[in-house]
């Protein structure tokens, strides 16, 4: 008797959670990951969708119709502006193509570059369309294997070639195998009402950075905020430390084997991130902490700065996410070390998150490939980015298009940018993988106190070295 | 006419999936780790043959050795800390008379939900600000432990989570070896003036020696084996402070840069040491405990 | 006297209240309506009632989709692996092959001592070898595999002791080995099968490793990796986390309600034989 509850309970389960997954896959379509359509993401999403819908042209032609997987990183709140630009992209794309249906499948940003990406890779079979980073340790690496697609001659048939920025994250031999998507900086973000309560001023020199940092402290507020549970969290200020005690030409010096790890300059860098450290001007705990968290620490005014990407800026003009701060961050970029080396004036400026597409493509897929291309990738594309997301552009825009910008913040970070003498990247971009990985694993440990600036570097230039030698 | 039950398409038909499938996701897997744990495959470019280099690279690896460490200490803890209370706590329920379903059921429950649910909740109960043992401890006036955040506490952080999913389905097992004693036995003892602690002391954990050594057993496998609770709770952070071996070998295997035939080669090790340490026990105190339970 | 009853009791409850506070934590913060209100009073029953935290989830954490995956995939690959393992006991047990027998027996018994994730990267280089990398397959076929060993142990072990008479009558009623193992065999098995349908069930249920590795596709998943991913998605709301450890642990409770001694003499049972 028990028995047969017991399997009626399991029938019932099953029936019951397929009657529920049928109510609920109204959105299974778009295959989304977590988060739920915000807000104005909502209309092109579903339309997008492809329930059948008008969008997809299925209905007018008698085209077969096919799908191409497109692998995204916009989930999540703070990623809704750019889901919408990217739900518009697709939608316009399927219209052009008949029978063209997108399967967009959405990651989180570090799993899809450092987990499922190179699985895929190695296995072959990567998505059609892929969120892709370039640099040595990503597009360039997947590129040698043969496994990216050669879009030189689609954007010079468009006659985009020129248009871009900077393609050099991308490009092998002189042929371009991904597109940035857009341009970022990482520097200060910080909160103006409590800089004004505490009477600080924009620093502009280390030493008034580091003042403004003590002040904070002395009122119970945490200096930086900071999640490290994410290694690469860390690695952005630290980047930009080399980049002003070592100067620019480090960044690409070390794979060149011009630059090493453990010269003074950059043991410098290391050593004053410790001192902060062993300061306490960043978070308690920031080990446990994700990259979500520190947005939380700053945005709930926990902490008073945050040393973080430009990408971060569309979260601050949004009420629901930024709460009380909305409209009140500035921005600064890290201010030049006495004894720096270099141009101190250059600030870190990436151009290495686009998207790539597979090598192994069918002609109709290229076909979509090549309109996708053409959609995402024009200046209204890149201007809708620069307005509604805050993203800085990937290509060039006019002087018009610039103009329109209205966002204090937005505007702030353009001008450092243009005040600026020049950008150097961030070395996950110029170093091989395996010494990425490994600074990823030494910042942590410098972090927890187990490791010292100049252990951290040379056990750095350790593996920079093997790495050169078998390149 | 042959027997039916001699029929041997009847019997292929019945034997061959199994086997197939057996085969292919047990037996093969096996045969490949122990190939490719021989090269540097990382599944891009051709790999080639590097001899015991793997092994070598693994146990040079400060790391690695640290996430042996700790694997032993969840076998040391499950042995030393929770076998002890395991039996306490069965002692107990045996002992009572009403409520025993009642205790036996609701233990029994964290064993049957998934360990990365269990990591999740925990690592919620661990959350420094907003999680509930920080604020007991803010009651009592002791400041927020950054539990999952600071070396030294995280490894007994992911210990207790781990113990809480896994005592109560240990202390069940024990509990059914402690009943199914005969209870002529007791009542002679009672008979003949012993209380209850010394009943269970003289009788009762005697004759469930061999039952206790299979559970010393399944702590060592389980031991070997935890990596769920440690990739959901810290990914075996920070700073490695609750690597184990096989949370390090996912990490190098499916990370940053991913090294298949390093990976494969860690899954030996595990294997090897999983296979080690139940020997020696065997041989040491398996030996003595002996009675043939099962 | 009252005291040495007394004690037990209070130590055990004590341990039961340990062993269930975070259950009941998390289903009070599930229902309260901010991060502040859950710090303020943690084991609290919430002040105002918010159930449409379990809606928001739902949508947000797209569990339909998680649950629906994980409920079709622990179903069939634990009734797959209940009936290709009674086939297979049946066969060494109780058919006339018994050398071959016992050397299945032996082969299929050296599964039990490899411990659960040794496998994992090369089963995975297998599933992407095979193709099934991202689809179903490439967790039905691990899971099934996976639940042979303990089944077919188990399963030998019970029809060992079913009585030999019933086969002859059957045999001289004109019923083929086939035959018989449907008609008079399984239905006497039942217990055990229903059994080790439940552990590998629950098993298959709650396994995160593979589930995790092998399927990125986001429609595929199940509930563990999509419950880790919702908690990764929406860090700083507890309550929502809350309900998602809910969605996640309820049917399970449910079934346990229902079917505790099944589960409990199944996993009890299965590990100590092995």
């Amino acid at each position: 008797m028990r028995k047969r509850l017991g399997i009626a309970v399991l029938i019932l389960l099953v029936a019951l959670s397929a009657a529920l997954a049928a109510c609920g896959s109204g959105n299974k379509e778009t295959a989304n990951a977590v988060t739920g359509d915000a807000g104005g993401a909502s209309p092109s999403a579903s339309a997008s969708s492809g329930t059948g819908s008008e969008a997809g042209g299925t209905d007018e032609t008698k085209a077969e119709p096919f799908t191409v997987s497109l692998r995204h990183i916009q989930i999540g709140e703070a990623q809704k502006f750019r889901k919408a630009i990217l739900d518009d992209v697709v939608r316009k794309t399927e219209e052009e193509i008949p029978g063209l249906k997108f399967e967009l499948d959405g990651v989180e940003d570090q799993v899809n570059r450092f987990t499922k990406l190179p699985a895929e890779m190695a296995a072959g079979n990567p998505p059609k369309i892929f969120d892709l980073f370039g640099g040595a340790g990503d597009a360039l690496k997947y590129a040698k294997a043969g496994r990216l697609l050669d879009v030189t001659p689609i954007i010079e048939e468009l006659g985009i070639a020129d248009k871009f920025l900077n393609l050099s994250q991308f490009t092998l031999d002189g042929r371009v195998y991904g597109l940035p998507i857009g341009g970022s900086t990482e520097g200060f973000f910080y909160n103006i009402p409590m800089f004004e309560k505490y009477g600080i001023k924009v620093p502009t020199t280390l030493e008034e950075l580091e003042a403004a940092a003590e002040t904070l402290k002395q009122n119970g507020i945490t200096p930086f905020a900071m999640g490290s549970k994410g290694a690469w969290v860390p690695l952005m200020m630290v980047n930009t430390l080399i980049g002003r005690y070592a100067g620019p030409e480090a960044i690409d010096g070390f794979p060149a084997g011009t630059h090493a790890w453990n010269s003074p300059e950059v043991t410098a860098a290391f050593a004053k991130y410790e001192e902060w450290v062993k300061k306490g001007y960043f978070t308690k705990g920031e080990l446990g902490l994700e990259y979500a968290d520190m947005l939380n620490q700053f945005v709930t005014g926990k902490a008073g700065m945050m040393f973080d990407g430009s990408w971060r800026a569309s979260v601050f003009k949004d009420p629901s996410q930024a709460g009380e701060l909305t409209g009140q961050v500035g921005f600064f970029p890290m201010p030049p070390v006495p004894g720096g080396k270099g141009d101190q004036t250059f600030v870190n400026g990436n151009y290495s998150n686009g998207y790539g597409f597979s090598a192994d493509l069918n002609e109709r897929e290229l076909t979509a490939v090549k309109a996708f291309i053409k959609n995402m990738y024009n200046e209204e594309m890149q201007l809708r980015g620069l307005l509604e997301d805050g993203v800085l552009p990937s290509m060039k825009l006019s002087g018009d298009a610039l103009g329109k910008v209205e966002d204090p913040l937005v505007k702030q970070i353009m001008e450092t940018m243009r005040q600026a003498g020049g950008a150097f990247s961030h070395f996950d971009s110029t170093v091989h993988s395996e010494v990425y990985k490994e600074s990823e694993a030494q910042i942590q440990k410098l972090i927890a106190g187990r490791a010292t600036a100049a252990e951290v570097t040379e056990a750095l230039q350790k593996i920079q070295e093997t790495a050169n030698a078998n390149p | 006419m042959k027997h039916p039950m001699r029929n041997p398409w009847i019997y292929t038909l019945f034997t061959v999936p199994t086997l197939l499938l057996y085969g292919m996701f047990f037996l093969w897997p096996m045969l490949s780790s122990a190939y490719y744990a021989f090269t540097d495959w990382n599944g891009l470019e051709n790999y080639r043959y590097v001899g015991w280099s793997n092994f070598a690279a693994a146990f040079g690896d400060p790391d690695f050795r640290r996430a042996i460490v700790n694997n032993l200490i969840f076998i040391g803890f499950s042995i030393f800390v929770q076998i002890p209370l395991i039996v306490l706590f069965a002692l107990l329920i045996a002992s009572v008379r009403r409520l025993r379903g009642f205790y036996k059921t609701t233990v029994f429950v964290p064993s049957i939900v998934s360990t990365s649910v269990i990591g999740i909740l925990w690592g919620f109960i661990y959350e420094p600000e907003v999680g509930p043992l920080n604020r007991l401890l803010a009651l009592f006036g002791a400041g927020p432990v950054y539990w999952l955040a600071e070396p030294k506490w995280a490894l007994p952080a992911v210990l207790i989570a781990n113990a809480w999913q896994w005592m109560g389905f240990y202390i069940v097992l024990v509990l059914a070896a402690i009943l199914a004693i005969p209870r002529e036995l007791h009542e002679a003892a009672v008979v003949d003036g012993a209380n209850g602690w010394q009943r269970a002391l003289n009788i009762t954990v005697p004759l469930i020696m061999p039952l206790i050594s299979v559970v010393v057993m399944l702590s060592i496998a389980g031991g070997m084996r935890v990596v769920d609770i440690v990739l959901v709770m810290t990914k075996g952070g920070p700073v490695g402070a609750t690597e184990v071996m096989a949370s390090y070998m996912v990490n190098e295997a499916m990370g940053i840069n991913p090294n298949y035939g390093f990976g494969t080669a860690i899954a030996l090790i595990i294997f090897a040491f999983a296979l080690l340490l139940t020997s020696l026990y065997q041989l040491t105190f398996g030996r003595r405990t002996e009675g043939g339970y099962f | 006297m009252l005291l040495k009853r007394v004690v037990p009791h209070a130590v055990l409850l004590a341990y039961v209240a340990a062993v269930l506070f975070p259950f009941v934590f998390v289903l009070f913060s599930s229902l309260k309506g901010s991060n502040v209100e859950i710090a303020a009073d943690p084991f609290g029953i919430p002040k105002t009632w918010h159930p449409e935290n379990y809606l928001e989830a739902w949508v947000k954490a797209k569990i339909g989709v998680y649950f629906f995956n994980s409920v079709y995939l622990s179903f069939t690959s634990a009734l797959t692996a209940a009936l290709l393992s009674a086939a297979t006991a049946f066969a060494i047990i109780r058919m006339r092959y018994p050398r071959i027998g016992r050397w299945i027996y032996q082969t299929v018994l050296i599964g039990m001592f490899i411990p659960g994730n040794v496998l994992f990267i090369a089963q995975y280089l297998l599933v992407m070898n095979l193709g099934v990398l991202n689809t179903h397959w490439a967790l039905f076929l691990p899971y099934t595999a996976g639940a042979l060993p303990l089944g077919v142990l188990l399963l030998a072990a019970f029809m060992k002791s079913l009585p030999g008479e019933l086969e002859e009558a059957a045999i001289m009623d004109g019923l083929s080995s086939a035959g018989l193992f449907a008609k008079i065999v399984l239905p006497l098995t039942l217990p055990a099968l229903v059994t080790v349908f439940i552990v590998n069930f629950l098993g298959a249920w709650n396994e995160y490793l593979l589930a995790n590795f092998f399927i990125s596709k986001d429609a595929l998943r199940t509930l563990p990796t999509g419950m880790v991913g919702f908690r990764d998605a929406f860090r700083t709301n507890y309550a929502l986390i809350c309900t998602g450890i809910v969605y996640s642990v309820a049917p399970v409770l449910l079934l346990y309600a229902f079917l505790q001694k099944q589960i409990i003499e199944g996993m009890t049972v299965g590990s100590v034989k092995g």
